[in-house]
């Protein structure tokens, strides 16, 4: 079977995956505009290889792969930068983010994971959101981080827990109701 | 029985029954644990917090993260390259190996191959690493050639993309080689006498010897001043010829040569046709005259019989 190359069918796939791709490079990259750049490059790379892709492929799973190692390799470069400003400026403190302490602040909770979540080394930072924002099944976050399931489920194990310690003071019996 | 996990031991689990991914066993497991551990259980409220916390971020719009500009950027994006790509495959065909390039505008290159591989390498010196080799993507184009140069088919009506015309000089000579009739042939000077540079005759066959799309734009039409066979792909002369005899334009079977007195004669704009002795059509110049194999040929582009020479009650013999 040879893949349909007409402009419609690759743009269906853009139409139904770009802004979803966006949203998890946001998050993936911390940096709205580093994902308008690498959501754009994801597309472009998927249109070249989209030819050759079986006909049974998972298309999503795929994109977030391409996603994935695009912002891997974002992620390395920027951490060189993040480094060497550190190294200037005599070290950083991460912005500090606290459970929250009452449901009047519910909205702000998820803004605080997401600081949270933007601290985390970038394999967990991906697994999770991969795993708990766009709900991949572990197998396809395994394909997209170049590891087994297992490893991709203890990468957001670990998020979950580091994310968890980050918003220690929360009084949950108090919260749980 | 099994021993009740350790605190170290379930955190895993916790973890997995908090987010309901846990199995039947490690739901177990967890239960027997936090039924007898306080500190165990407060985490597992904990982690049940932060999934319903995590559930927000799924629902919640992402601030700052519009996407609609990305997008548009990416639609602009995508159609620069789709208008570059070129797909192209190498196909066997009566006149030996021939490489089809087509792009999203139309069929771009058609070339007679001697081996596969330069053949790729011309193109990816063309056109780099926007060519991509799709046999199946081009194969309705190749099937249409097959038919024409099987005689079932008169006509290649496809879109033309003339990227690989070099200069704004070949495309008009290629836009006026194009308007060939099937079946009729014209001189490299009637060429440049139509183009308006009659004194071009030189650049006109340059021209020519270039043109990426042989056969469909029909260079194969067009002879030297004596009627000579003259170059075609090179040393391609026999393949010039049974392109003609295709067409039913008598070649010699031992000359490379058109006989001029054994073709039907046509004025461009006049609305007949004639033998080629009519009125003082021998002593006129080949560069003013295009010349049919055949009565059909001719009519079939709308031409009527002379009305003084009569070649439909004279015809010349076949």
């Amino acid at each position: 079977m040879v893949r349909d190359m007409t402009g419609d069918a690759f743009e269906a796939i853009v139409a139904a995956h770009h802004a979803e791709i966006h949203r998890y490079l946001v998050r993936a990259t911390s940096r709205p505009g580093d994902a308008d750049d690498l959501s754009q490059e994801t597309f472009v790379r998927a249109y070249k290889a989209y030819r050759a892709l079986p006909p049974d492929a998972n298309v999503r799973a795929w994109l977030f792969a391409i996603a994935t190692n695009l912002s891997r390799n974002h992620y390395r470069a920027e951490g060189r930068r993040r480094q060497a400003m550190a190294a200037m400026a005599g070290g950083f403190t991460e912005q500090s983010a606290s459970w929250p302490e009452g449901e009047a602040i519910a909205n702000q909770a998820s803004v605080r994971v997401d600081r949270l979540v933007a601290t985390l080394p970038f394999k967990q930072r991906a697994a999770f959101t991969m795993r708990k924002v766009h709900e991949l099944d572990y197998d396809a976050i395994g394909q997209s981080l170049e590891c087994s399931a297992e490893s991709a489920r203890a990468h957001v194990f670990q998020a979950l827990r580091k994310i968890r310690q980050g918003l220690d003071d929360l009084d949950v019996v108090h919260t749980e109701r | 029985m099994n021993a009740i996990p350790t605190c170290r031991e379930v955190e895993p689990d916790l973890v997995a029954v908090a987010a309901g991914e846990a199995g039947a066993a490690a739901t177990q497991g967890v239960e027997r644990h936090v039924a007898i551990c306080r500190s165990c259980r407060d985490e597992l409220g904990r982690y049940r917090v932060l999934e319903g916390m995590v559930s927000d971020l799924r629902r919640a719009p992402m601030p700052g993260a519009d996407p609609t500009l990305a997008r548009a950027e990416l639609e602009s994006r995508l159609a620069d390259i789709r208008s570059r790509m070129i797909t192209y495959g190498i196909y066997s065909s009566p006149l030996g190996r021939i490489l089809i390039a087509r792009s999203e505008l139309g069929v771009s290159m058609v070339r007679y191959v001697d081996s596969d591989a330069a053949a790729r390498a011309h193109l990816k010196r063309l056109a780099g690493d926007e060519a991509v080799e799709d046999e199946a993507a081009v194969e309705p184009v190749y099937r249409e050639l097959l038919d024409y140069l099987s005689a079932r088919e008169t006509r290649l009506s496809w879109s033309l993309d003339l990227r690989w015309a070099g200069s704004d000089f070949q495309r008009r000579v290629l836009a006026v080689t194009a308007q060939l009739p099937y079946g009729a042939v014209a001189s490299y000077g009637g060429i440049a006498k139509r183009i308006g540079a009659p004194g071009s005759v030189r650049a006109v066959a340059q021209a020519l010897r270039h043109n990426p799309l042989p056969i469909v734009i029909p260079c194969h039409r067009v002879i030297g001043s004596t009627g000579a066979l003259t170059g075609y792909a090179g040393t391609r002369i026999g393949l010039k010829k049974r392109l003609l005899s295709l067409e039913g334009v008598p070649v010699g079977t031992h000359a490379s040569r058109i006989d001029r007195n054994s073709m039907y004669v046509w004025i461009s704009p006049d609305k007949e046709y004639c033998v080629p002795s009519c009125g003082s059509l021998p002593e006129m110049p080949l560069a003013q005259l295009t010349l049919f194999g055949s009565r059909e040929h001719a009519e079939a582009v709308g031409l009527s019989p002379c009305s003084s020479c009569r070649p439909d009650l004279h015809p010349l013999p076949a």
